[in-house]
């Protein structure tokens, strides 16, 4: 419940300190939904007639807006920095104001990317069925879970390196290729489809877009909360080393 | 002949820079290579379904790629380091200041003195899916068409250099509008043919922020070849592009009153 608490502060003082580079939260939209926008632009000229490509690809959009996460910016420069001794002395987890940051970050790139969102499904003629979008939100909210987590955990090698946007950057190249960006799962040649529904990338994106667009009703939220699971795991494991590692001055 | 001499030593002392961090080169060449196989896989996906996307064929598509690969380790070789985050880095921070007591023109002080000699790795990568694409090519590509990929490269460079001057202007009037984001993102437009995308973004990559010239354009010219009053349209477009940046940097001078004044 404190914890709760505490994480409500975190959103609301974040939410108003992003309040004021709105500016740069619209070139964070711009970033959120290029690559999507290409995906759709490209695949829409392959398979023209085909209504479900417009209609997953607007979910893809939305799905990544909700669930961006930039904690190789936010956290890992506390590392570099050595503002992470602030947040260690608090009397509460790390992870409550990495954590905090990442949902008013998303909120605000939710509220300003909404009308990119509405006037491409305009555009496209895109209509979506409000079952399937009710279907798709628990779904979303632990896509946003494994895409915090599958970040966080990269960011934490800013404890080992200085090369942690190489890092991050490498999850995403991956991100976008086996978790549905890049091609739907299921335009992937036989192989990869295998291996992509395994790995944790499609329940990062493709997975709750293919629940939205109605072409997927089975929420395999067991392979999602498995994850989940995973990286907890992995991020508690390698938190606990990072900070016997981590030095700053006064530390 | 100074300037190409300020320009050597620059880069001479970059790349002792660059090579004194080793595990660094090796995380940029690993990401080199990842990112481009990111790039081609995801097209050779496509090709799986198809023969050709927006009248262009798989083989294409790999001039293209290569095309944009080589002119994007150029920018991040030479343009980046100096512009990057212009806002910050010259303005508030008043780096600029420190060019403007310099005996070399500040414009070229702030837009070419720095490099970053590893980002050149992108340059060789691309080169070789450029050799790649050309093989798998059912025409080679004749004389006139690698002259007119050369000059449109040329041109699609001093492009590059313009567009990034002109919005490092823009913090003449606004510093805290900070653009790298939105200028990077867009940037990824470029690796496509214009073809795929709709005809209002089709119509602003050509003529609004001309990202068609980047790669899509002396892609076409070098597989096709390219019609003489195409060519001497995109370099007027080059020769605007850097005239508008000179007369941008000029007037923001103006405007400058100094960080530290």
């Amino acid at each position: 419940m404190r914890a709760l608490t505490l994480l409500t502060f975190r959103i609301r003082q974040q939410v108003l300190e992003w309040s004021g580079a709105w500016w740069f939260l619209l070139t964070l939209v711009v970033q959120a939904v290029i690559a999507p926008l290409i995906g759709l632009f490209i695949w829409s000229a392959v398979y023209p007639d085909d209504p479900t490509i417009a209609r997953y690809y607007v979910a893809i959009i939305l799905v990544t807006l909700m669930t961006e996460s930039f904690e190789q910016h936010t956290f890992s420069n506390r590392v570099y920095d050595g503002t992470l001794s602030h947040e260690l002395l608090r009397p509460q987890p790390v992870v409550l104001g990495v954590l905090g940051e990442n949902l008013a970050i998303r909120g605000w790139l939710t509220l300003l990317g909404a009308p990119i969102v509405l006037v491409t499904a305009f555009a496209l003629g895109t209509t979506f069925a409000w079952r399937s979008v009710l279907l798709a939100i628990p779904g979303i909210a632990l896509a946003a879970v494994l895409i915090f987590l599958f970040t966080f955990l990269l960011s934490l090698t800013a404890f080992w390196t200085d090369r942690v946007h190489s890092v991050v950057g490498f999850g995403s190249q991956l991100g976008f290729l086996l978790g549905g960006t890049a091609a739907p799962i299921a335009l992937l040649p036989d192989g990869w489809a295998r291996v992509a529904e395994v790995l944790p990338f499609y329940g990062m994106h493709g997975l709750p877009a293919e629940i939205a667009s109605g072409s997927r009703y089975d929420g395999s939220l067991g392979y999602q909360l498995g994850w989940v699971v995973v990286l907890v795991v992995a991020v508690s494991v390698v938190w606990r080393a990072g900070v016997r590692r981590y030095t700053a001055v006064g530390s | 002949m100074k300037l190409l001499r300020l320009f050597g030593a620059g880069f001479s002392m970059s790349l002792r820079r660059s090579v004194a961090f080793r595990v660094n080169l090796l995380f940029d060449v690993i990401l080199a290579f990842t990112g481009l196989g990111t790039t081609i896989a995801a097209v050779l996906i496509v090709f799986t379904r198809t023969d050709t996307v927006g009248g262009w064929s798989k083989a294409e598509f790999l001039v293209l790629i290569g095309t944009y690969e080589l002119i994007t380790g150029l920018r991040s070789a030479f343009i980046d380091p100096n512009l990057s985050w212009f806002p910050d880095n010259g303005i508030r921070n008043g780096k600029l200041d420190s060019y403007l007591l310099q005996p070399a023109p500040s414009l070229f002080l702030a837009s070419l003195s720095l490099s970053s000699p590893l980002a050149l790795i992108g340059c060789a990568l691309g080169a070789s899916v450029l050799g790649w694409g050309i093989s798998a090519a059912a025409e080679k590509p004749s004389l006139y068409g690698v002259l007119s990929w050369l000059l449109l490269m040329g041109a699609g460079l001093v492009v590059t250099w313009a567009l990034s001057v002109l919005l490092a202007c823009l913090a003449f009037w606004a510093p805290k509008l900070q653009l790298d984001v939105f200028y990077h993102s867009a940037w990824q437009l470029g690796r496509y043919p214009t073809d795929v995308f709709a005809r209002p973004i089709r119509f602003a990559l050509t003529y609004v922020f001309p990202l068609a010239l980047i790669a899509a354009v002396p892609s076409a010219a070098l597989l096709n070849g390219a019609g003489l009053a195409q060519l001497t349209g995109w370099l007027l477009i080059a020769l605007v592009a850097a005239g508008l940046a000179q007369l941008a940097w000029r007037a923001g001078l103006r405007r400058y009153t100094g960080a530290t004044s």
